[in-house]
Parts: structure tokens; sequence; C-alpha cells
């Protein structure tokens, strides 16, 4: 994250373009907002939009606006964002989700630096620097032909890549601290303490919505704290019992990286949980169980011996199971 | 019908959670496939640890056991 706003610091000058590639939440728009107001631009506006929010025939006409008479409904003239960001940035949340056709006319404008609105003939000049926001990477969306090359070029003239707040987990307790001070000022109640277990939850939850879900749960812990000391029976039931992150079949938890761990101990659980699990499906007939395992009959004997799973019935109630 | 000791493994799995912070659950009651509890200790008198714990111990039980139904927490 330093490297970001290092980054920023070195770019913010420049009028060139940027995407801005980030899962939901991760603060795309922030560094939208932070490269404008670095930026020689920073007295002329700034403006946000997502391309995810209108249709397709929509987004032409928010991109772009129309003049009176265009369509029915258009009573009057309308500046796109185009306009409205003359002499300063814009930013394009969701590009990712702007269809093909609206691509063409986005790399037009961005090529001749002039746009048209629709249904008028008048070409109007624009001086606009273009941020783009992405969740998705648009080099492989170019790669499956759903993103448009030549416009992908000339957005991606600088690029910069979010990490999401589960790469990067020791800023949690920072953010946490950051987030707390701001809503308990908001409220006006002093800054709650969080227990040493309510902090371990939030370090080792996965959060999917990153930085956006990490400030609601923080509002939250604000708004339900009644005793000035957050426990656990403040934090949202979908943190604190979040499931783990899913492990397959193969893949297991990782363990702490303070404490050595035995690889041969770790694959032979495995393989008796598989076993196990195989033999419980085939109703602990051991050529079925073989067959699901994608090895000899022969084979899974030999496992079944060395795995001390020779005594196993496949009737147990608590088999262990695979993960799914 | 949920046995007891069903629901007992399952609160097992929360319990050292709430003690870790001070609190505890108590399995009261198991009625067909309903449960009784009461939280004690640190959280038991606050009305959003109710909430929040009455929810995330129902929505781990049901996950735990399919025919779970209700959790009452008094």
């Amino acid at each position: 994250m330093r490297t970001v706003f290092e980054f920023v610091n070195v770019v913010s000058r420049s009028s060139s373009s940027v995407i801005v590639t980030g899962e939901t939440g991760t603060g795309k728009e922030m560094i939208a907002n932070l490269l404008h107001y670095r930026s020689a631009r920073r007295d002329a506006p700034f403006v946000a939009t997502s391309c995810a929010l209108f249709s397709e025939t929509l987004i032409e006409t928010e991109l772009f606006g129309h003049e009176r008479g265009a369509f029915t409904g258009a009573i009057r003239d309308k500046a796109g964002r185009f306009e409205l960001a003359q002499g300063g940035t814009l930013f394009l949340d969701d590009i990712d989700d702007v269809p093909l056709s609206v691509q063409v006319k986005l790399l037009r404008a961005l090529q001749n630096r002039e746009i048209e609105r629709v249904g008028g003939t008048r070409t109007i000049p624009i001086d606009v620097r273009i941020i783009t926001g992405t969740k998705r990477d648009l080099k492989q969306m170019v790669g499956e032909g759903r993103f448009r090359e030549d416009l992908y070029f000339r957005l991606n003239v600088l690029s910069m890549v979010l990490p999401p707040l589960r790469e990067r987990r020791d800023d949690i307790p920072d953010l946490v601290r950051h987030f707390v001070a701001k809503y308990a000022r908001t409220r006006g109640v002093p800054v709650p303490e969080l227990s040493p277990v309510v902090q371990q939850a939030l370090q080792r939850y996965q959060w999917p919505g990153n930085v956006r879900e990490l400030e609601n749960v923080c509002e939250r812990l604000v708004q339900t704290c009644t005793c000035g000391t957050v426990r656990i029976g403040c934090i949202a039931a979908s943190v604190l019992f979040a499931a783990p992150p899913k492990a397959d079949a193969v893949s297991v938890a990782f363990p702490q990286p303070t404490r050595p761990v035995s690889l041969d101990d770790r694959l032979r659980a495995v393989e008796s949980n598989m076993i196990a699990w195989a033999l419980k499906v085939a109703d602990g007939n051991k050529s079925k169980a073989a067959e699901l395992l994608n090895i000899k009959r022969s084979t899974l004997g030999d496992r079944i011996i060395r795995c001390g799973l020779a005594d196993t019935q496949p009737s147990r109630n608590n088999d262990p199971q695979p993960a799914h | 019908m949920v046995s007891r000791d069903r629901v007992e493994s399952v609160l097992d799995r929360i319990r050292p959670l709430m003690q870790a912070d001070g609190g505890d659950i108590e399995l009261l009651d198991v009625q067909g496939n309903s449960a009784k509890v009461r939280l004690t200790g640190m959280c038991a008198g606050c009305p959003s640890a109710h909430m929040t714990l009455y929810m995330g111990i129902e929505i781990v039980l049901r996950e735990e056991i399919a025919e779970f139904e209700e959790l009452q927490v008094v």
C-alpha cells in the first residue's frame, strides 16, 4: 500500500490516463480523488461516475450528454460527465462493465479529445484527465475479446493495483483504530476499547468487501457497544462466525507461521480423510471406493492399513469427511 | 428430535471464543428441534450482544444440524 501512495505522488502531477485495478471496497475512488487533488487540476472539477449504474443507452447520455429533443423525454440540453469535468479529472468506475458499443465511442472521445452530445452535431473539445476503475483484469478481458484492445492501450498509460485487505492484514489494526475513532467522534461517545478476542476475529476474517466492509463493521461496533469495551457480542455475527476460507479436499488449513508442522502427518491426515470419505460413500465397498479415488483396489488396501483405518466401519456416524 | 449432546457439541465449538472474552453460554433445555440457552458473564446484560449472539449461534446450529429449528435466548 505504501508503494501505491508513493506511486500516487509520482504520477499525480501528470495528466496521463490511469487504470486503477482493485476488488470492490479497496479504495479505487479514493485513489482517484487523491490523484486529482494532488494534481495541477485540483481547482477544476473532479467528476466520478460508475459505468455499472446505467443501461447501455443511458451510459452514452450520461457520459456525453444530449441535446434537447434528441429522444423522448430529452426536454432540455444536458451536459455529459465529460463536459462537467472540463479541465479536471473524470473518474470512470467499473469500466469493465461498459459494453463494447460504448467502448468505441469512448475511444473516439479520448483519441480526438472531443465529444458530441447525443443528437447533437456540435463537436465539443474536451480537456479531461481520465482515471478508470476496474475490478477485473482488463488485459485478460482484452484477451477474451470483451474489452477493446485499442481502448485498453489508450487508458493504460499508468496502471495501479490496489491489494485486497486480506493481503495486507497488518494494516487492519490501524484501519480499525481509525474508523472506530471516527465513528465514536460522530456519535459523540468516548472511543471504545476492543477486547483481544474481537481484535483477533477482525484479523482473521476474510473481508470480501475489503476496507468498505471494515468501515461498516467499525461503525456497527461503535453503534452497538453499550459498555465501553467492544466484546464479541458486538461484532456482526457474519464476521464472528464466518466460515474459514473454503478449502477443497486437497488444500488444508495453513498452520500458524510460528509453529513447525510435519508435512508427512498433514499428508496422512488428508489421505485418511479422503479414504474414509470414499469408503463411506461406497458403503464400505472397497472396490467402489478405490474407483472413486482413482486408485487400484490393492493400493487402497495398502493405504487403509498404512493410515490405520483398517477398523473403520463405514457406518460410523462421525466419519471424517473432506471439506467441500 | 435433536439430541442435547449434538447441540452441546456445537456450542462447545463456539464456547472458547466467548469464554476468552469473559462470557459463556449455558444450554438450558432442548425440546424437539429447538433449544433454549442463556448468556452468562460479560455479555449477559448487553442487548446488542443478545441480538448478535442469538443470530450467530442460531446460524451455526442450523448449519451443523440440518433439522434444527429455533434458538431461544432467555
